[in-house]
């Protein structure tokens, strides 16, 4: 018994059997590699709530089609007794855990991903200060794209111990804010009416979502908040960029100043 | 109150209800996932595709002509259903179900409510030239506007603009509305309109009216009586595929077999009159002896009058174009929620430069989405095109009407 019985389960493979199994394998990969860059393909030319699902049937699919080859290739190899089974999962549940703890860590925080849904493709994350859209969820980890079409990896044992921030959770509504800072010598409600008008007037915002503006004194100035949803989530950069260019109008016309703390440092030095 | 309506005018059937009791007419859940799946293809047909967009048909039938589709299903008329309106609104008032001074209607593009309320015979208020007019001039303007009762707006929609310095007008007059200080009068106010300023002013309550929508049976009532059932006959209308009729409508003792066309027709337009006859006037074919015999033997009167109908199935109604900007979604809903509007105008609300405006309703209208009056220089959503424009806007996340 020093060797856990893995001699015994492992003397019946043969070479057409071990052909037969990576055949299977093959097979699976190439299946998960075609959806993998098929489906966003697809999804990219949805939009909504479809385009979501689609996203998120992904990861579900690649996990299926793993579970499904090892119930096809383990028979394959060895016989499934109760003996063997114990031998093989138990010789490679040591191997995972002295040789690729944290790979092991991390595929098993990806099952958890999947079951959990912290994140989904298409939700829109930050992670210790890095902001993008899931682009997809691998085995080990998902990659985000950032606005400037970055590519980020993150691992998924990050779940463990890391505070993620998910802007839209799942669904196609992303609050964005767009900031202006304005001289205090102002009349604020007519402001607040303004910026809730040029919100309102925006072509990007969802009208039949909530839209906010706030107001608070800060050291920098009166900051004002223009909080609403854009009609997708892509578009967010550009509806922050809309709903500024529309603030700064405002306030120009109004006469009211725009300040900034560069200008205000500037100042104090 | 429905029946009752449905006798008394049948250019208004079902007459007009509270805005909280319009439902979108049933159908069957297969046509409802059909529909679905088809939307969804549509979209991943993007670019495929690029030239079947406009409407054609995908029968071999020879199609009526212009003279004969006018005779079977001719625009309603809107002296008509001006009369039926203020006789609905006064039975309304009478009763007690309409306690405002301001009547307020609610309907859906197409829906024929601002044409009919123009031939009203009331005092009509036009929108002002300046759209974006000043805040301090706006008061003044509505007061003088509001200074007698007996007024109509016909369409709310035109007194707006979708821009910081154009909500000022419709602004005020809600505030008035709200107060009922506007005196007697009657305002139309476009579904997608209405729909906006809801959400800019969640706490309105104006207690709007709509008109019923059209189901099957309603529907088939209507179209008989557009066709002039009561002064040139009853016009037989039949299936090509399986000659099951559709007009004239049913009666209590009929034997005749009855197609769902009306039913699916309906659901189609979702219970919308202008819409539904867009797409009933483009289903109705001649079979070539029938159109022999009228052309050359004028046989035809012997007969009466009867036409065929295509299939829904039978039609590739316009769809809109496809593409990955949102430039189409932008201009399509800007012109829904303005019921139309001209070029500069379609440059103010979506904010788009002349030359890419230029280049996406060239598209559009090549597609036959929008149609483009030369003389006034407004573009408008093609009633056709309609149902396909609303799926749209819908699966794209914008804010669109509950018709």
């Amino acid at each position: 018994m020093g060797d856990f019985g893995i001699k015994d389960a492992l003397s019946s493979i043969t070479s057409e059997a071990l052909l037969e199994a990576l055949a299977v394998i093959v097979a699976a990969s190439l299946l998960i590699l075609m959806v993998q860059k098929a489906v966003p393909v697809l999804a990219a030319k949805l939009s909504g709530k479809p385009r979501l699902y689609l996203l998120a049937s992904v990861p579900l699919f690649r996990l299926l089609v793993i579970v499904l080859t090892i119930i096809v290739v383990v028979p394959i190899l060895v016989e499934p007794s109760f003996e063997n089974m114990i031998a093989i999962f138990g010789a490679l549940g040591l191997a995972l855990g002295f040789a690729f703890k944290d790979y092991a860590n991390s595929l098993i925080a990806g099952i958890v991903t999947l079951y959990e849904m912290p994140y989904r493709p298409g939700d829109w994350i930050e992670v210790n200060g890095r902001y993008g859209e899931v682009r997809s969820i691998g085995t080990r980890a998902a990659e985000i794209v950032t606005l400037d079409d970055t590519v980020i990896v993150i691992p998924h044992s990050l779940l463990w111990n890391t505070l993620l921030a998910n802007g839209n959770d799942g669904t196609d509504n992303l609050m964005c804010v767009a900031e202006v800072f304005l001289d205090p010598n102002h009349d604020v409600g007519r402001m607040l009416g303004l910026f809730r008008d040029a919100i309102f007037a925006c072509p990007l915002t969802k009208t039949y979502q909530p839209v906010l503006v706030t107001v608070a004194a800060r050291e920098a100035g009166m900051c004002y908040r223009l909080k609403a949803y854009p009609l997708e989530p892509r578009e967010q950069a550009r509806f922050i960029s809309d709903l500024t260019a529309r603030a700064a109008e405002i306030c120009g016309d109004e006469g009211v100043p725009m300040v900034s703390y560069p200008y205000l440092q500037a100042q104090k030095a | 109150m429905t029946d009752n309506n449905q006798a008394d005018h049948p250019c208004l059937p079902g007459g007009l209800i509270p805005l909280e009791q319009w439902r979108v007419p049933e159908t069957s859940v297969r046509r409802t996932i059909r529909s679905g799946l088809r939307d969804i293809l549509d979209q991943l047909k993007a670019g495929i595709h690029p030239d079947e967009q406009a409407f054609r048909s995908l029968d071999d039938l020879p199609t009526l002509s212009e003279r004969q589709i006018q005779d079977y299903a001719p625009v309603p008329d809107r002296e008509e259903l001006a009369r039926a309106l203020l006789n609905e609104l006064e039975q309304l008032r009478r009763s007690g179900g309409q306690s405002r001074k301001t009547s307020f209607l609610v309907a859906p593009p197409f829906s024929g409510i601002a044409e009919a309320l123009w031939a009203s015979g009331r005092r009509v208020i036009a929108p002002p030239d300046n759209l974006l007019m000043p805040e301090r001039d706006i008061t003044g303007w509505w007061d003088h506007q509001l200074q007698d009762d007996d007024w109509v707006i016909p369409e709310l929609a035109d007194f707006w603009l979708r821009h910081r310095s154009g909500l000022g007008l419709l602004r005020e007059l809600f505030a008035r509305l709200a107060r009922d200080k506007v005196g007697e009068g009657i305002i139309g106010c476009s579904s997608w309109c209405w729909q906006f300023w809801t959400q800019y002013l969640p706490e309105l309550h104006l207690a709007p009216l709509t008109p019923s929508p059209l189901s099957g049976d309603r529907l088939t009532n209507w179209l008989g009586h557009l066709a002039g059932e009561r002064s040139q006959g009853p016009l037989t209308a039949r299936m090509t595929q399986d000659g099951l009729y559709v007009l004239p409508a049913p009666t209590g003792d009929d034997e005749r077999k009855y197609s769902l066309f009306t039913r699916d027709l309906a659901t189609l337009a979702r219970g919308n009159p202008g819409v539904a006859l867009a797409i009933w006037r483009r289903t109705l074919r001649a079979r070539p002896e029938d159109d022999a015999q009228q052309q050359g033997e004028g046989d035809a009167h012997q007969e009466g009058r009867q036409c065929w109908v295509a299939p829904l199935d039978q039609l590739s109604l316009p769809a809109v174009p496809q593409s990955s900007a949102r430039r189409s979604g932008y201009l399509l809903h800007a012109l829904l929620m303005h019921g139309g509007l001209s070029l500069g105008q379609l440059e103010l609300t979506s904010g788009l430069p002349g030359e890419e405006l230029r280049i996406a309703l060239s598209r559009l209208e090549r597609a036959d989405v929008v149609t483009g009056d030369e003389q006034e220089g407004i573009f408008r959503v093609q009633a056709l095109a309609y149902p396909a424009v609303r799926r749209y806007l819908q699966s794209k996340g914008y804010p669109v009407d509950s018709f």
